[in-house]
């Protein structure tokens, strides 16, 4: 297997490790590795049925690897992605090796991309994962980053959720410095500076009565 | 030439969610088993020659190899096992890869058994481990919940191809009304009311245009399907089994965003397909199960279906890749209801995963296990009345879909 994927001059050395000296902690407060643990039990009145609740917290490595660039780029405020020199594809999200059948798996080179992209399809959420409730109603689009081949989902912000339109163009806007994490959700997309909304429409009025509810639930959370 | 595959038994416990009596995966597939036998009293454990096990995440079960439990539980030691994990298409990627067993001659007789235990987690908790089959990196951080990507690729879908909000809901009233005739639906044993298009209408929004009647439920179940070759299946229930005739399972990108442009995709169907709205996998795995039955009209020639509505956009999407309509028809083929009970090509008069439940490596079994009943006429014995019946059915698809769409299996089970 070895053989396989290292070069010759590889074959002797052993393994190369990358020696981190960039370290950074933003840990929320109350997370924590708890390893299991049993918490509590319930018994039925009837005594016939017994449920147990284990808790089970484990802290996990995302190692980007070959794909860290892209990862790295967001905390300095740039989109890269990459491009296969045989066939010109370019995408972002990014891949190491090109699509391509006929490419055979060309490695791609890295391409730092504009900071504008363009909607290719879009949603206005009302509901979410316990970790984005605070802050619905969200609208997440699918945007095509200027250059690229593929599309990329993160939120539209800058806009009233109904406003949101097919085909509209987008900036890429970055959190400030310091409260970038090397995820996507360090930049978010908003409005291109020369697009207007278009006027109130009935499809839009009905948007904005099925979110209407959500701006109040979101109001009863801590 | 290949062997004949057949489907000749099969159960699910009821599905639930929540605190009721569970009685535990492993009593679950047992007691879907013997449910199975009473159907076919000639059936033994002791024929079994391959089990394959059918469940999606550890996440939910909290049990890494919980196969490993039901399999010794059955008293099945020495019988060779494995669990085949496919997201939302685990059962019909576990009936394919049973199917194949069958096929080759390697093996005669296949137990599947299917669980996902979806309430050992809060809904939210549960939504998010779902989403942990998005790409992690990309779009669990933002989009948080499939219902999302869902929302996104139907919305385009729907302006593409002039559907609107109601023409989709009427796909979400149907499914829990058909559940409702049928005892072991999660819908029935649990809300037990019939809705209206008004009712999915003014539900509350998940993701626009999907509202909370669109969307599936999560579940706790276990299915059981037995599967054989036809000299077995003429030996144990000679005048209740139905044929696999057709079968195929395709895939496509894990993130929807990148099947814009895909040369496999292009090089296969021409540009800009499936495009973000199109089921590409669904078309592709369904023109394999079609060719092998040797179907040319699916919509003359198949007579229901019990399909993957884990959205009622993603039912109607299912529908066009299926062939049944095209751009031009899709939306007055949804107006003129062709897919409810009293029309052509009913789908999911089981009660689908709206309205039966979708305890994930459970629920292509279940789609099995309900088209084989109507195929061999068993559906007044199982359901509570014969509302839910397809008269003289001949010939079922069964579709079951994972991902954004991203591996998608079609079977044509015919009535031998
Ligand atoms: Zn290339």
């Amino acid at each position: 297997m070895s053989k396989i994927l290292l070069k010759k001059k590889d074959r002797e050395k052993k393994v190369e490790k990358p020696f981190f000296t960039e370290r950074k902690e933003y840990r929320p407060e109350g997370v924590k590795e708890t390893g299991l643990a049993l918490v509590g039990h319930e018994i039925s009145e009837d005594g016939y049925v017994m449920n147990q609740f284990l808790h089970y917290d484990q802290l996990y490595t995302i190692r980007h690897g070959w794909n860290s660039r892209f990862f790295k780029g967001l905390l300095e405020g740039k989109i890269w992605g990459t491009r296969c020199p045989k066939c010109g594809d370019t995408w972002v999200p990014v891949r190491t090796h090109c699509w391509n059948l006929d490419c055979n798996l060309q490695k791609t080179e890295w391409v730092e991309m504009p900071l504008k992209a363009k909607v290719h399809t879009w949603t206005v959420a009302g509901w979410s994962g316990r970790s984005s409730l605070k802050r619905l109603p969200i609208v997440l689009v699918y945007g095509v980053v200027e250059g690229s081949k593929v599309a990329i989902a993160n939120e539209l912000h800058g806009i009233d959720p109904w406003d949101v339109e097919f085909d509209m163009p987008l900036k890429i806007v970055f959190k400030p410095e310091e409260e970038r994490v090397g995820a996507v959700t360090d930049f978010h997309f908003e409005p291109a500076d020369s697009w207007e909304p278009s006027p109130m429409n009935e499809e839009k009025e009905r948007i904005k009565h099925l979110i209407e509810p959500v701006y109040d639930w979101v109001k009863t959370f801590k | 030439m290949t062997r004949k595959v057949c489907v000749v038994g099969g159960a699910t416990t009821p599905f639930d969610y929540g605190p009721t009596g569970f009685e535990s995966i492993e009593g679950g597939a047992a007691e879907c088993i013997r449910e199975t036998q009473e159907d076919i009293p000639e059936f033994s454990l002791r024929d079994i020659d391959l089990m394959v096990y059918s469940h999606f995440s550890v996440h939910f079960g909290h049990q890494l190899a919980a196969e490993w439990i039901i399999h010794d539980h059955l008293g099945l030691v020495g019988l060779p096992h494995y669990r085949v994990e496919n997201g939302g298409n685990t059962g019909g990627s576990a009936l394919y890869a049973a199917a194949l067993a069958v096929m080759s001659g390697h093996h005669d007789v296949v137990g599947i058994v299917g669980w996902e235990t979806m309430d050992s987690v809060t809904q939210s908790q549960g939504s998010e481990f779902i989403a942990m089959a998005s790409d992690i990196r990309y779009e669990l951080m933002v989009g948080g919940i499939y219902p999302i990507y869902y929302a996104a690729m139907a919305n385009k879908w729907m302006k593409d191809n002039n559907v609107t909000e109601e023409d989709v809901a009427t796909i979400g009233a149907k499914n829990r009304n058909n559940a409702m005739d049928n005892p072991k639906t999660q819908w029935y044993r649990n809300e037990n009311r019939y809705i209206t298009v008004e009712d999915v209408m003014n539900s509350r929004l998940i993701s626009y245009p999907i509202k909370k009647y669109d969307c599936c439920l999560m579940s706790r179940g276990v299915a059981f399907v037995l599967i054989c070759s036809e000299e077995y299946a003429k030996k144990v229930n000679p005048d209740r089994y139905a044929t696999i005739d057709g079968m195929g399972l395709s895939s496509c990108t894990i993130r929807a965003g990148d099947r814009l442009n895909f040369p496999g995709w292009t090089e296969q169907y021409g540009p800009n397909y499936p495009e973000m709205t199109e089921f590409g996998a669904c078309r592709n795995s369904a023109e394999q199960a079609y060719k092998m039955a040797g179907i040319k009209n699916p919509l003359k020639e198949i007579d229901f279906g019990e399909i993957h509505d884990a959205f009622s956009t993603s039912e109607a999407q299912i529908y066009k890749a299926l062939g049944l309509a095209d751009e031009n028809t899709i939306a007055q083929f949804l107006r003129d209801e062709r897919t409810h009970m009293h029309s052509d090509i009913p789908m999911n008069p089981g009660g689908g995963l709206m309205g039966y439940g979708h305890p994930v490596g459970a629920t292509g079994l279940m789609s099995t296990i309900e088209c084989f009943y109507q195929i061999t006429d068993m559906v007044p014995s199982k359901h509570l009345s014969r509302k839910t019946e397809v008269p003289d059915a001949e010939c079922g698809i069964v579709n079951s879909h994972a991902g954004t769409g991203t591996s998608i299996s079609n079977f044509i089970l015919r009535r031998h």
